[in-house]
């Protein structure tokens, strides 16, 4: 027996009058104009699957829209209510989850007082039409109650719930229990009356500021049913998102002078007669819908491979489009000829209007937000940084749709590894990311900085509202997975990391990857077992630093003492405080006798200073030009090498082609028998310069000032 | 304004050893500032490689290791750069009383005469200088200037090449206030040793109003020798940052080519200060003020030459 045989005589006749109100207040459908079919066969699951209506009120900044949601349960198990993302309502209040754990400002803006966001829900209508799988797919909301039938209004019904934290005054997630429950491989639809209010200036992606709007968050969005259950996560500060993939319809009305620039491909754009006009577009196999709007926007376009782009450029930064458009170029030829195709014709590229700083540097499907300023240096490749990493989200999110809330790394980190790869590949290695009057800075070492500054608050994996910080959050969410991979690529090579990357790309898109996933990727493409490495890397908080603590050469003396058996032909020896390795040391004098060679008693002792083991190479150099290598698998604590030879040692140096970005102190990796002094004696001389020019000209701190204004 | 710079040049020539003062306590303040880090510096790299490389480009990765395992040095350059330019500044007070007062008497150093004038003045100056400080605050404020002719002819929300240029204009106004407020301290300290002024709101007005009044040849003075030294800068730093693999005779070298370049800016300065001098006696007339005309303490400080 379903639920709506067991409703009562009084709810069934309810639910009878609203139907029949439904129905009387319904227009005949408008015959919407067919949107293009992107995809033969669908790339994705198509789980849900949205119609959306919406119109732009630009004075009050708020959306009025009609949903009609087609969700079909491709699990296993039998689904009894429906969970829906809020998002816009993390920015209700200040009791909100996400603004308790965020604080005000965000992003450099502040909500002021009228310009707080959320959305309500007016009318929620749930449908089981028997022929729901031959609905046309155009069925826009205008039409779709009437298609519905039989249907249940369970606007009453709706409740929120807060399953991270318990706070009654969240609303980001509504949960509606189902008349009746929907079995494995059953469809429903859910028709929604909404309005959304777009907090201005924008805040956290989304929002409105003047004429400019960035529309994102913005709908009732179905959670996730995996593993027998709703994965459906608050609205936090620190959270992305997580979503099924669907096909989408969204007709937006907008102001007649506006450009809209939004996910997917534009079908029409039809003229109202009242001074706005609807701008129609289609997404296939897609995760998310986001869209933008504004009459200053200056249009530029180009094409990289087979994928059209199409940029939002504010008309003061104009002088930039050269580059941005570039960047995006490179960004798409990179991706497509490293990682693997991008099914999607086109993306666009949606300029941040200045004052809507928040905006920028997001991404959504098929569409990406950016950010620029006027009068920025060309060595400053932040916009060319910010393209890369937010078209890379393509990849690692769009069609490889992991949990953000639980997972972040999985797209902020691979995400950020790649852009370690493609930034030096088409800025240069050096000086990829900045390169202002000798200043050259490239990715990694920004990674690197971002990571040093608090390495060890928490493992890499974690729900993203439960790390130490914000911070922690964000270095173990890019510049710390991203210093990992570019470790473990140093270990396996390029083109198994590569491989790796690739296959991760095929077997994967259009799927929720989870961190096993990719790691059992990993040891089958490398042909080994990595999990010593994961565990380390991925699940705890260890440092990675080895030293070379100690170094000498010294003449080797002549024996005293009584007897003495020890060879002046013994080979190099190695001892370590590992068990397993049983080679002595000749850490004895050795006898030279006259006329012979004179010969050095050299050594290094290596020291991991960190929990993180990881196999190590140790360079060695003689004076007289000699290099050794040597390998240490860096599990024991220390390891010694020790060398008889007839010239010096000069130096040792752990991991000296530097592929161990991880390490944490890269200086401490080498040691010298002699003191060097000559670079330090030229900073110092530098330094003590630039203090006596400031103290002599104190004003030359009002051209520093500006200097980082613009850099700014 | 040419003859008061010649003139300044060659009374500072006569008083050539007042420049190895001002350098000698320049260099001394420099190395108080750079010792600290040098000792840090050679404790975290010397004994590695980087100790060796740094003398080619600068690493970054160098400096974000430096500066996570030596948080105690920053602590100290914290504590530094907050005590030393005061201390720096206020030394350099005490030694103009010494070098106006040479350059008034027109005769030829006398390091007893100097040093005497400069504990002379010294508290004077001091005063001068916290009673000139509102002044530097209302200069300072002409950069808002700007910020009202922006917003009366774009609004509230100019496009950002109104507000990147604007704020080049900022910056500009902002050193027009750093030089006009130099002017008017040293006109300030000017008429005080000239007229033995001890009372120094008075020796400010009298340095604004000759400042100010004969803003053309005071300004000009100042803006040449300013220019002066920042341009010999502009062509040092690049020479200085090209050579990427120095040995020890290059770093030699580079630290002499620096410390001379710091002993031309004290000439500068102490030609600025001697040509000042000049300029507002010419604009005096060459009139020393007696103690009776001292107590007028709003007479007009001569006209523009």
């Amino acid at each position: 027996m379903n639920c709506l045989e067991r409703m009562p005589l009084q709810q069934k006749r309810l639910l009878a009058a609203i139907t029949l109100l439904i129905s009387s207040l319904l227009v005949l459908p408008a015959k919407a104009q067919e949107p293009p079919t992107l995809f033969e066969e669908p790339l994705s699951p198509r789980i849900a699957n949205y119609n959306i209506d919406v119109q732009l009120n630009t004075d009050t900044k708020v959306l009025t829209a009609q949903e009609l949601l087609v969700w079909h349960n491709q699990t296993q198990s039998v689904v009894y209510e429906l969970q829906f993302h809020l998002y816009m309502n993390g920015f209700r209040n200040t009791e909100s989850t996400f603004m308790q754990g965020t604080g005000n400002p965000r992003r450099s803006q502040r909500i002021k007082d009228k310009g707080w966001g959320f959305i309500e829900i007016d009318r929620l209508v749930v449908g089981y039409p028997s022929d729901i799988q031959n609905l046309p797919q155009t069925l826009f909301p205008d039409s779709a109650l009437n298609a519905m039938q039989p249907a249940a209004d369970l606007t009453a019904g709706m409740t929120f719930i807060q399953p991270d934290d318990g706070n009654k005054e969240d609303k980001s997630i509504l949960r509606v229990p189902l008349p009746k429950p929907l079995r494995p491989g059953e469809k429903v639809m859910v028709y929604l009356d909404f309005r959304t209010k777009l907090p201005e200036p924008s805040f956290m992606r989304t929002g409105a500021k003047k004429e400019y709007f960035m529309v994102a968050q913005w709908f009732p969005k179905m959670g996730v049913h995996i593993n027998g259950e709703w994965n459906t996560h608050q609205f936090h500060s620190r959270t992305n998102f997580f979503s099924d993939f669907g096909v989408y319809n969204v007709r937006m009305t907008v102001p007649e002078e506006n450009l809209v620039g939004a996910t997917g491909l534009q079908v029409s754009v039809s003229k109202n007669g009242d001074g706005t006009a609807t701008h129609f577009y289609h997404a296939e196999d897609v995760l998310d819908f986001a869209w933008t709007t504004s009459p200053d926007f200056v249009e530029v376009t180009g094409k990289s491979q087979d994928v059209d782009i199409r940029m939002l450029m504010q008309p003061d930064h104009l002088d930039s489009q050269d580059r941005m458009l570039e960047s995006t170029k490179l960004a798409v030829q990179y991706f497509q000829d490293w990682y693997g195709d991008y099914p999607y014709p086109n993306v666009t590229v949606v300029d941040q209007r200045r004052g809507a700083e928040s905006t920028g540097g997001m991404e959504y499907p098929t569409l990406f937000t950016t950010s620029t300023s006027y009068g920025l240096p060309k060595g400053v490749r932040i916009p060319e940084m910010i393209n890369t990493h937010e078209f890379g989200h393509s990849y690692w999110y769009h069609m490889l749709a992991s949990n953000e809330f639980e997972e972040a790394w999985l797209d902020e980190g691979i995400n950020t590894y790649t852009d370690m790869q493609i930034m030096p590949a088409a800025y240069g290695k050096e000086a990829n990311t900045i390169d202002v009057a000798g200043i050259k800075i490239g990715q990694t070492t920004m990674a690197r900085a971002q990571y040093l500054s608090l390495p060890d608050a928490d493992p890499l994996i974690k729900s993203s509202w439960k790390f130490y910080s914000g911070r922690s959050y964000g270095i173990n969410s890019y510049a710390r997975p991203g210093l990992v991979l570019t470790t473990l690529q140093n270990y396996l090579g390029w083109d198994t990391m590569l491989k790796v990357i690739r296959t991760y790309v095929e077997r994967w898109r259009f799927k929720h990857p989870r961190s096993r996933d990719f790691f059992d990727i990993i040891n089958e493409v490398a042909g080994q077992n990595l999990d010593w490495f994961f565990e380390q890397a991925f699940y705890t908080n260890a440092i990675l630093d080895y030293t070379v603590s100690d170094i000498f050469s010294r003449p080797v003396k002549k024996p005293k003492g009584y007897d003495y058996t020890l060879s002046t032909t013994q080979e190099d020896s190695v001892v370590t405080n590992d068990e397993n390795t049983v080679e002595e040391a000749a850490d004895t004098d050795t006898p030279s006798a006259e006329g012979e060679e004179k010969l050095y008693f050299s050594g290094v002792n290596i020291r991991r200073l960190g929990e993180f083991e990881f196999p190590v190479e140790v360079e060695l150099i003689f004076d007289d030009g000699e290099i050794v290598r040597e390998n240490w698998d860096g599990q024991a604590l220390w390891t010694k090498f020790r060398y008889t030879k007839p010239v010096r040692l000069v130096s040792a140096t752990v991991d000296p082609d530097y592929k161990i970005p991880l390490d944490a102190n890269l200086t401490n990796n080498s040691r010298v028998v002699k003191k060097q002094t000559l670079g330090i004696n030229k900073l110092a001389v530098r330094w003590m310069f630039w203090q006596q020019f400031v103290l002599d000209q104190p004003d030359f701190a009002n051209l520093l000032f500006r200097i980082g204004e613009v850099l700014n | 304004m040419i003859s008061s710079l010649k003139s300044g040049f060659a009374q500072m020539w006569t008083n050539k050893r007042m420049v190895f003062i001002f350098f000698a306590t320049n260099f001394m303040f420099g190395l108080l500032l750079m010792l600290p880090g040098r000792a840090a510096l050679s404790g975290f790299a010397s004994q590695t490689l980087m100790g060796q490389k740094l003398a080619g480009r600068f690493s970054f990765d160098f400096l974000f290791d430096f500066i996570r395992e030596n948080g105690t040095i920053i602590d100290v350059y914290a504590v530094l750069f907050m005590i030393v330019p005061a201390v720096y500044w206020l030394f350099g007070l005490f030694l103009s009383g010494g070098a106006f007062a040479m350059f008034k008497s027109g005769e030829k150093f006398s390091a007893g005469d100097f040093w005497w004038n400069c504990g002379k003045y010294f508290g004077r100056f001091a005063r001068l200088l916290l009673l000139s400080l509102p002044v530097f605050g209302v200069l300072l404020l002409l950069q808002f200037v700007w910020v009202g002719l922006e917003r009366l002819f774009w609004g509230s929300d100019p496009y950002q090449y109104i507000t990147y240029w604007g704020a080049w204009v900022k910056f500009g106004l902002r050193t027009i206030s750093i030089l006009l407020f130099g002017l008017v301290l040293d006109y300030s300290r000017i008429y005080t040793v000239i007229a033995d002024e001890k009372r120094m709101r008075i020796s400010l007005w009298r340095g604004i109003r000759c400042a100010f009044t004969n803003l053309g040849q005071t300004f000009g003075l100042a803006l040449t020798l300013f220019l002066a030294g920042v341009v010999v800068l502009a062509f040092y730093n690049p020479i200085a940052d090209s050579l990427s693999a120095p040995n020890g005779f290059v770093i030699f070298t580079l630290f002499l080519a620096q410390q001379l370049y710091m002993f031309w800016r004290m000439m500068l300065r102490l030609t600025l200060y001697s040509s000042q001098m000049h300029l507002y006696q010419r604009i005096t007339d060459g009139v020393t003020l007696s103690t009776a005309e001292r107590s007028d303490d709003v007479g007009l400080e001569g006209t523009p030459a």
